[in-house]
C-alpha cells in the first residue's frame, strides 16, 4: 500500500527527528538517564499505536511531548503505590552531551564547562521551573503550546517562566560570581 | 504604572516572540528611544541567548535511537496508516473487547432515558478542556489585574467605548448599559477597554468592576474562535461553555458571528458577571441556568 508506506516513512522519520528533544525532556522530568530512555521508548510505542489519531501537518513535536508527559505522570501515579520515588542528586546526573564542532581543544573545554554549569543550574531548579525552561528556552514552544501541554493558562506559563529564569539567573550568578552581569 | 514599567513588564513576552500587532509596535517604538530600557533588554537578551545556544542540551544514545527506529518499523502498516472511518468500525468489530463494549452500551441505552428524565434538559456536562480562546481570556484577565495590560481607553460610558473600537476591530462592539436606562442601583462599573491580540488579529477587551472585583469581557469574531470545551449549559437558544481556569470562572459563547468570553473570580460559576449585559428581570432565565445545581 504505497500511501500507507509513505505515511509510515513520513510519520516515522518526523517522529525520530524529535528523539533528542524527547530524551532531553524525559531527563528533565525524571533526572534519571535509564528512566528517561524507558520513557522515550514508551512514548514512541504510544505514538505509533495512536498514529491514526494524529492530524497530518499539525504539531508533531507538541503531540509527542504531550504523550511523553502523560506517560511520565502515569508512571508517577503507579510509583506512588510502590517504592518511594527518590530524586538523584544533581552531581550524579550523567546526561550525554552533544558533540562539539569546535576543533580548538581550549574552546571545546570552555564550552563544555559553560554547558556543564548551565545544565547543573537547570537541574538544580524545582521540577516545575526546570520543565518550563526546557519547554520554552531549549525546545522553543510558544506560551500557548506550553499552556495546552500543561493544562494551564498562558499567563501561568509566563509567570512560572519568569520565576524560573530569575532562579536560574541566581544559581548561575552564584556559580560565576564576577562574570555574570547583575540584574539591572 | 509609567511607560518604562509597562514596557519592562512585557520584556519577557517580547524576547519570547509573544507580542503582536499594536503591542509589538509600541514596545519597539519605546525601545528605540529609551536608553534605560534598551540596557535591560540587552541584559535579558544575552542571558536567554546563553541558555538557548546550548540546545540540544542532551542527545539520545545510539542504542535508544535504534530502539525507537525498531518500534516504528515493527508496527503493522495498518496501525500507522490513517484509517477511513468505515474500515475502522470493521476493525473494531473484530475485537472481543468490542462485544463486551456493545453489551455495556445496550445496558446504557436502557439507563440513559431514565437519567435524561432526571436531569434538566438545559444542563449538559461535557468534560472537554478549555478552548484556546477561553485560556486567552483568562490570561488576559490575569495580566490586566496584575497591571501588565493597561487600558487604552478609560471610560464608564458604553457608547464611548463602542465608538473607540470602531475601525480598530473587524466587528461592532455594542455595550448595553441597563443601569443607565433602568435607573436601578449601579451594580457594576465599566472601566474601559483595549485591543488584545488573538490569532493574528485584534480582539476587543472590556474591563468592568463589580463589588471591587474585576470582570473581563473579551470579544472576537466567530471565524477566529468558536466557543467549545468545558461544561455546556443551554439557555435561551445559546450554548454557554463554562470552565474554571486557575481559580477564574470563564464563560464563553458564540452568538451572531461573534464569540465572547466573560471572566471573573465571582462565586459559583461567576454567573453574576452576566449582569454587565443582562440586568433586567426578563433576563433572569438567561442567568439562572448558569447557577450550579
Amino acid at each position: 500500500m504505497p500511501q500507507a508506506e509513505s505515511f509510515r516513512s513520513n510519520f516515522g522519520a518526523a517522529a525520530l527527528e524529535q528523539i533528542d528533544a524527547l530524551y532531553g525532556y524525559a531527563l528533565t522530568l525524571t533526572r534519571d538517564p535509564a528512566a528517561a530512555e524507558d520513557l522515550v521508548q514508551e512514548t514512541y510505542l504510544r505514538a505509533v499505536r495512536a498514529a491514526e489519531q494524529f492530524t497530518p501537518n499539525s504539531n508533531l513535536k507538541g503531540w509527542l511531548f504531550v504523550i511523553l508527559r502523560n506517560a511520565w505522570l502515569n508512571n508517577l501515579r503507579h510509583e506512588r503505590h510502590g517504592p518511594r520515588f527518590i530524586e538523584l542528586e544533581a552531581e550524579e546526573q550523567t546526561g550525554r552531551w552533544i558533540d562539539d564542532t569546535a576543533n580548538d581543544p581550549y574552546v571545546l573545554y570552555l564550552r563544555k564547562l559553560e554547558r556543564e554549569e548551565i545544565r547543573q543550574a537547570i537541574d538544580s531548579l524545582p521540577i516545575l521551573h526546570r520543565e518550563i525552561v526546557v519547554l520554552r528556552d531549549l525546545e522553543g514552544f510558544s506560551y500557548q503550546e506550553i499552556a495546552a501541554m500543561l493544562g494551564c493558562p498562558a499567563g501561568t506559563v509566563m509567570s512560572r517562566l519568569g520565576r524560573a529564569r530569575k532562579k536560574l539567573r541566581q544559581v548561575l550568578g552564584a556559580k560565576q560570581t564576577g562574570t555574570t552581569a547583575r540584574a539591572v | 504604572m509609567n511607560r518604562c514599567e509597562d514596557i519592562r513588564s512585557r520584556l519577557t513576552m517580547y524576547l519570547d516572540h509573544e507580542l503582536e500587532g499594536h503591542e509589538l509596535n509600541s514596545f519597539e517604538a519605546h525601545l528605540v528611544e529609551c536608553v534605560q530600557c534598551q540596557a535591560i533588554f540587552e541584559h535579558e537578551r544575552r542571558f536567554l541567548e546563553a541558555i538557548r545556544q546550548l540546545r540540544p542540551l542532551h542527545t539520545a544514545s545510539t542504542e535508544l535511537k535504534a530502539r525507537a527506529r525498531a518500534i516504528i518499523q515493527q508496527v503493522p502498516e495498518t496501525s500507522l496508516a490513517p484509517v477511513p472511518a468505515r474500515s475502522r468500525i470493521r476493525q473494531v468489530r473484530n475485537q472481543p473487547r468490542f462485544w463486551a463494549g456493545a453489551a455495556v452500551a445496550t445496558l446504557l441505552l436502557l439507563i440513559i432515558p431514565a437519567a435524561v428524565w432526571l436531569i434538566r434538559t438545559n444542563h449538559q456536562s461535557i468534560s472537554a478542556g478549555p478552548s484556546t480562546f477561553a485560556l486567552m481570556a483568562a490570561d488576559t484577565h490575569l495580566r490586566h489585574t496584575r497591571g501588565q495590560l493597561p487600558l487604552e481607553v478609560v471610560s464608564d460610558s458604553g457608547d464611548k467605548l463602542s465608538n473607540w473600537f470602531v475601525n480598530k476591530v473587524g466587528f461592532e462592539v455594542k455595550l448595553p448599559n441597563y443601569q443607565d436606562s433602568s435607573g436601578q442601583e449601579k451594580l457594576y462599573r465599566l472601566e474601559g477597554g483595549r485591543l488584545v491580540s488573538y490569532q493574528g488579529d485584534y480582539a476587543a477587551y472590556v474591563a468592568y468592576e463589580m463589588k471591587q472585583r474585576p470582570i473581563s469581557l473579551v470579544i472576537t469574531s466567530q471565524t477566529l474562535a468558536e466557543a467549545t470545551g468545558g461544561e455546556q449549559i443551554k439557555a435561551r437558544g445559546l450554548t454557554f461553555h463554562y470552565n474554571a481556569i486557575d481559580g477564574l470562572k470563564v464563560i464563553t459563547w458564540s452568538d451572531r458571528g461573534l464569540t465572547y468570553a466573560l471572566v471573573s473570580d465571582l462565586d459559583e460559576r461567576g454567573q453574576q458577571s452576566c449582569v454587565v449585559c443582562h440586568q433586567g428581570a426578563k433576563d433572569r432565565d438567561f442567568i439562572d441556568p448558569l447557577k450550579p445545581r
